[in-house]
This record gives C-alpha cells, structure tokens and sequence, in this order.
C-alpha cells in the first residue's frame, strides 16, 4: 500500500474518530448525532452543484500555491512563507483594482485586472526571492526568513484593512468591494468556481512539461537532488535556487490574486484561513508529481469543506481540518526502508532543507 | 517634558518587563538548543508551546494547583516531543515536514479541546492562585536594582535556572558530551556502542519540557489561554539558537535581546500611539534583522 494511500487513510480515520468522539462527547441533543455528522462531513460537500463547486472553487487556489511549494521542493528550499506571500498577492492586487477601478471604464477591464494580477504575482514574487536571495549569499536559513517576513506581511495586511484601506461603509474589518467588471466571471453558478480555475490547469500542466522536457526543469531537479554534482556541472545553483524561491513566491502571489479578483471580491482580515499550509500538504500529498497536484488539491479541498459542514451543522471548530491535514503531513514522509537516519538537520549547515526524504 | 527624559523614568520599568518577557523565550530556545547540538533542529516548538500553554492552564484551573500545571504542561510538551522523535527516528519521517504537522495538530488540538471542555475556541480565563515571589521583600526594595532584577516571580528565576542547568548538562555532563558527539557525527556514537537514537530522543524530550515551561508561563502571565498564545516566540526562539551559535550563554544573551526589543516596543505602543496591529509586525521584523545581522557575520567570520 501507497503511503499516499496510507496518508488518506490515516485522515480519513481521524476525521470519523473525532467525529464520534463529537458525538459522544455532545449534550446538545440530536443535533450531533454520529450518523449526521458522517453525513455532513462525507457527503455534504458532494450534495449539490452548489456545494460541489464551491470544493472545486476552494481547490483552485490550493492548486497554484501547491505548485508553489512543489516547486520549492524540487529545488531543496522549504518555504514557508506561503501565507504572507498569499497576503502580499491579495493586498497588492487588491491595492491595485481599486486605485484604478473609479478611473477607468468597464471597457478596459481585462487591462486593469491583468495589471492587478500581475502585481500580485511579483509582489509575491519579490517576498519568495528575498528569502532566496539571503540563502544564496549568507545562508541564511530560507525556511525562518520566509517564515518571519511573511508573519510581518501578515501583521502589516491586517493592519491596512483595519486602518487605512478599511471600507468605511462595513462593520466588518474589510477593504472596499472590487468592482464586479474586473472581477473574474462565474461558472457553474450558483457557486462561487470561476474561470480561474482553467488557469490553475494550465499551470499545472506547463510545470509538469518544463519539469520533464525542458532544460530550465532538468537543471533545477539536479540542483534538488545533488547539489555539488550541479554545481560540478556547470549549473548556476544558487541562481537556480533562489530563481525557484521566487517563483514560489509569484505562484502564491498569483494564488492571492486570483482569490481577491475571484471568489472573494474585497480583501478580509483572514482571508486565506490557513491556505498557504494547506498548500505545503497538498505539495506532500503530490508526492512530486506536478499532475497529483490537482488530485490532491481536490482532497485537502474536501477535508476542509467537510469540516467546515460539521462547523456549520454542530458548531465543532473548523480547526478539524488542520488536524486531518496534520495526520496527512505525518504519514505521507515516513519511510519504510531506513533512509539517511543519520543524516543531521541543522541551523548551522548550508541547505538546511534537504528534501530527498519528503519527496523520495 | 520631552521624549527623553521620560524614556529615561520608564528605563527600569522597560529592564523589568524585558525580563519578565525573556521567561518563555528562554524556556523553549534553551530546550530546543539540546536537539539542534544533536543533529535534529526541532521547528515544532511554536506548536509546543501552544500545548503546554493550554494543557497547563486547563490543568491549573480544574486543580487550582500551579505545580500540577507545570507538570501538565511539561507533559504535553514531551508528548508532542515524543511524537516527532517516534514518527522520525522509528517511521523515518522528515524531520521539518514531521516538526510543521505538529505546529498544524497543536493549533487544533487545543481550538478542539478548547470547544469541548470550555465551550469557546477563544479566549479562556482562569483564576489562578498567588505566584509566589522569588525574593524577600528586603531585596525587593532595593533602589532601583531591586524592581528590576529582583520583584519577578518564581517562574522567571526558574527560567534562569533552566538555562544554567542546561548550561551545565551540555558543557560538563556525559549525556551532554554525547549529545554534542551525535551533532557532530551520529555514526561514530553508535560504533562506540552509544546509540545515538537515544541522545536524540533524550534532547527531543528535553526541549519538549521547555517549550511546555515556555507555555504555562505565557499562559500563567495573563491568567488566560487565548488561541495562538506562543504568536511566534517558538520561531524567535530558534532564531535565538542560530545567533548564539549555539551555546547555551549566548543564546540566553540573544532571548534577552529579543525581550528587550519586544518591551521597547510596547513603551513605544503606549507613547508614540503605533496602531496595535503594526505593532505584532514589530518582534518579527527584529528577529529577521537579527537573522540576516548574524548571516552577514558568520559569512564575514568565515572568510
């Protein structure tokens, strides 16, 4: 058995687990009754278009950051500044709809949200490259100063819609709405899947095919894999490195984005609920492979609509879905043949993220 | 009155609260310290620190006893310990994804818990019982020296004897000698027929006890448990680890930093008027400083 198969297991295990404990554990009457919450964690998320779009809709930008991390991976960098890049993507293209959306007419729509999701993407870019950039030339550990510079994106966004960018017109901590022209349009209604999610497809298939059949690709899996046979090579693998850092970054840029110009419409405080970890599980569950991105993408999508459905239906916090995914992490890196036990993980050795274990 | 004068009357209320802040910093940086000197950097200790925080609180508002709580919290702390030590050294998990998927579980076990026993996955305050204080009041009235170094309670002088135990197991012990021997090479402690899984299981342990400490006396500083309690100070901690290089002095000497950059900024919050939310950007962007400093140097040193 697969330990991508072992991984779904373990969480799907865990979820029916909590789920009785739930329901054992509740004085609320009928309202928790096991049976029900099997219902609504399982099959809810499937019931309907409505429901089953919206999964497809939370999937695809869990998709596009997912790519983001496997990338990193590939070139032996943890980046785990997901989230502030998601935040940095959202706030810029979210800065940049509405400064120019009272300016222009609906006509030049495409421009100004193009203009929009571009400078989410370098902005989201420019955070991954910093991390990638201190690495190269100080070795600076790439896994804590992406870390912290995204703990700092996070405090500043929040600051910017609570303050200065906040809608003056709302009660909730939340920017102006973008205007519905610039907004990406709708399919399968009445659920919230939009067009973006072709864009998150084509994505995934272009890194599949420059991962396999082009140079750039070949290069950077042999910065991944050894790092002084690539430099032995010829290859440029700090470039390499820190070129694969920023992309990270702009995929996660383009992920916050496309939610702000999609789905979400205004930037709110706590928009993402956690995606850029997410993200880092559906890049395990992948395994590597560009194409098990989308399924993976769909599955954590699943976890975390079944457990919002248990939110919604018996008030049990949707933090289910972080322990699921959790179990998922767990699983999906154990080895069974024993492999580099000696090896030292270490804040004081150059690459301190090896990745031959995670995604072996 | 200008802004100097009066940052000068606030200087031994700023040294005060530095070392009152210092005490989790202290706590997890030091205990993380054994498993880094053995090979094995454990990311996970923000997570721990979320554990020990809540099972610690939750043990001292249903006992009412601040020992049982301490005990609580360092237990919680070595269970997560024990879970990343089983799933890397038995089932060969990556060590950083091992150490993120704790982070992930701590933050919902204590949100599920937190739902369960106390009906809200936000705030939950206990009333706790009087910490004892370190010092004879004799002491404590000490011009100045005596509100800064001495009016603290047991918990932050513990902290302080933490590290000078710690200091002590690392420099002077066996365990510590081997520890630092797996660090270096793990290979040659097994085939002195010392097993190195041990040492890293131990030092793993061991950092779960100080990120537990780390916790119960965050929580025990506001009398409650909120959601995210530790808010980064697992991560600063490791950045600590880093900029000491890794002895156990130094590192104390880098939490003391970071403490005192966190007490100037909440003087400034109040004086210059800094809206709260930038304010949580501020210990972060210090420790990235600090990080990037200490990159510059040790590239500079090994040149």
């Amino acid at each position: 058995m697969s330990r991508t198969v072992t991984a779904l297991l373990a969480s799907v295990l865990l979820a029916i687990f909590v789920l009785a404990l739930a329901a054992l554990g509740s004085s609320h009457g009928s309202e928790s009754r096991f049976p029900d919450l099997i219902m609504q964690f399982f099959f809810t998320p499937f019931s309907s278009r409505y429901f089953a779009g919206n999964l497809v809709a939370d999937a695809v930008p869990l998709m596009i950051a997912g790519l983001g991390i496997l990338i990193a991976f590939k070139s032996r960098n943890f980046n785990l500044g997901g989230e502030g890049q998601l935040y940095a993507g959202a706030l810029a293209a979210t800065v940049v709809a509405l400064a120019c959306q009272d300016h222009v007419s609906p006509a030049s729509s495409a421009s100004v949200a193009g203009m929009s999701i571009a400078a989410g993407i370098l902005t989201g870019a420019l955070l991954g490259a910093f991390s990638g950039v201190l690495r190269a030339i100080w070795h600076v550990s790439e896994m804590i100063s992406s870390f912290l510079l995204s703990a700092i994106t996070i405090a500043v966004t929040d600051y910017l819609v609570a303050g200065p960018l906040q809608d003056p017109n709302s009660n909730f901590q939340t920017t102006r709405e973008i205007a519905s022209f610039l907004r990406l349009p709708h399919i399968l209604a009445p659920s919230k899947l939009d067009g973006s999610i072709f864009l998150a497809l084509i994505l995934v298939a272009a890194a599949a095919f420059a991962g396999s059949h082009s140079r750039v690709g070949f290069e950077l899996r042999i910065c991944g894999e050894n790092e002084e046979f690539a430099s032995y090579c010829g290859i440029r693998v700090a470039a390499y490195q820190t070129g694969a850092m920023a992309l990270s970054g702009a995929l996660h840029g383009l992920a916050g984005a496309l939610l702000i110009l999609g789905t979400q419409g205004r930037l709110i405080r706590g928009f993402s609920g956690g995606l850029g970890w997410s993200a880092i599980t559906v890049a395990l569950l992948a395994q590597n492979r560009e194409y098990g991105i989308i399924s993976a993408a769909l599955f954590v999508a699943f976890l975390k609509s079944g457990s919002d459905q248990i939110m919604i239906g018996s008030g049990l916090p949707s933090e289910l879905a972080a322990l699921l995914q959790a179990a998922i992490m767990l699983v999906i890196t154990t080895q069974t043949i024993p492999l580099a036990y000696h090896r030292t993980h270490s804040l004081r050795s150059a690459s301190p993220a090896s990745h031959e274990e995670a995604s072996a | 009155m200008n802004a100097n004068s009066s940052f000068f009357a606030f200087l031994p209320e700023i040294m005060r609260y530095a070392i009152t802040a210092a005490t989790p910093l202290l706590f997890a940086s030091v205990g993380g310290l054994f498993p880094e000197l053995g090979g094995m950097l454990n990311i996970a200790l923000e997570g721990l620190i979320g554990m020990g925080a809540f099972f610690g609180m939750a043990m001292v508002g249903a006992s009412g006893s601040l020992v049982a709580g301490a005990l609580a919290s360092m237990a919680a702390g070595v269970s997560g310990a024990l879970l990343l030590s089983l799933m890397v050294l038995r089932f060969r998990a990556h060590l950083f994804v091992t150490g993120l998927a704790i982070n992930l579980a701590a933050g919902g076990i204590t949100a599920m818990l937190s739902h369960a026993w106390f009906g809200t996955k936000a705030v939950v305050p206990f009333a706790i019982p009087m910490i004892p204080h370190a010092f004879p009041p004799l002491m404590r009235n000490i011009p100045i020296l005596g509100p800064i170094l001495f009016s603290h309670s047991i918990i932050t002088i513990a902290a302080w004897i933490w590290v000078i135990l710690s200091a002590t197991i690392i420099q002077r012990s066996r365990f510590g000698l081997r520890l630092r021997a797996t660090g270096m090479n793990a290979e040659a402690v097994d085939a002195l027929g010392a097993r190195a899984s041990r040492y890293r299981i131990s030092a793993l342990m061991l950092s779960g006890i100080g990120c537990g400490l780390a916790g119960y006396s965050l929580g025990i500083s506001i009398s409650a448990y909120v959601p995210n309690i530790a808010s980064g100070r697992g991560w600063i901690a490791l950045v600590a680890i880093y900029l000491g290089r890794r002895k156990t002095g130094w590192v104390a000497a880098a939490c003391l930093v970071f403490a005192l950059a966190e007490s100037i900024s909440n003087y400034l919050q109040g004086f210059l008027s800094i809206p709260l939310l930038l304010v949580l950007a501020l210990p972060y962007a210090v420790t990235l400083i600090s990080l990037i400093a200490g990159g510059i140097q040790e590239r500079i040193r090994r040149q």
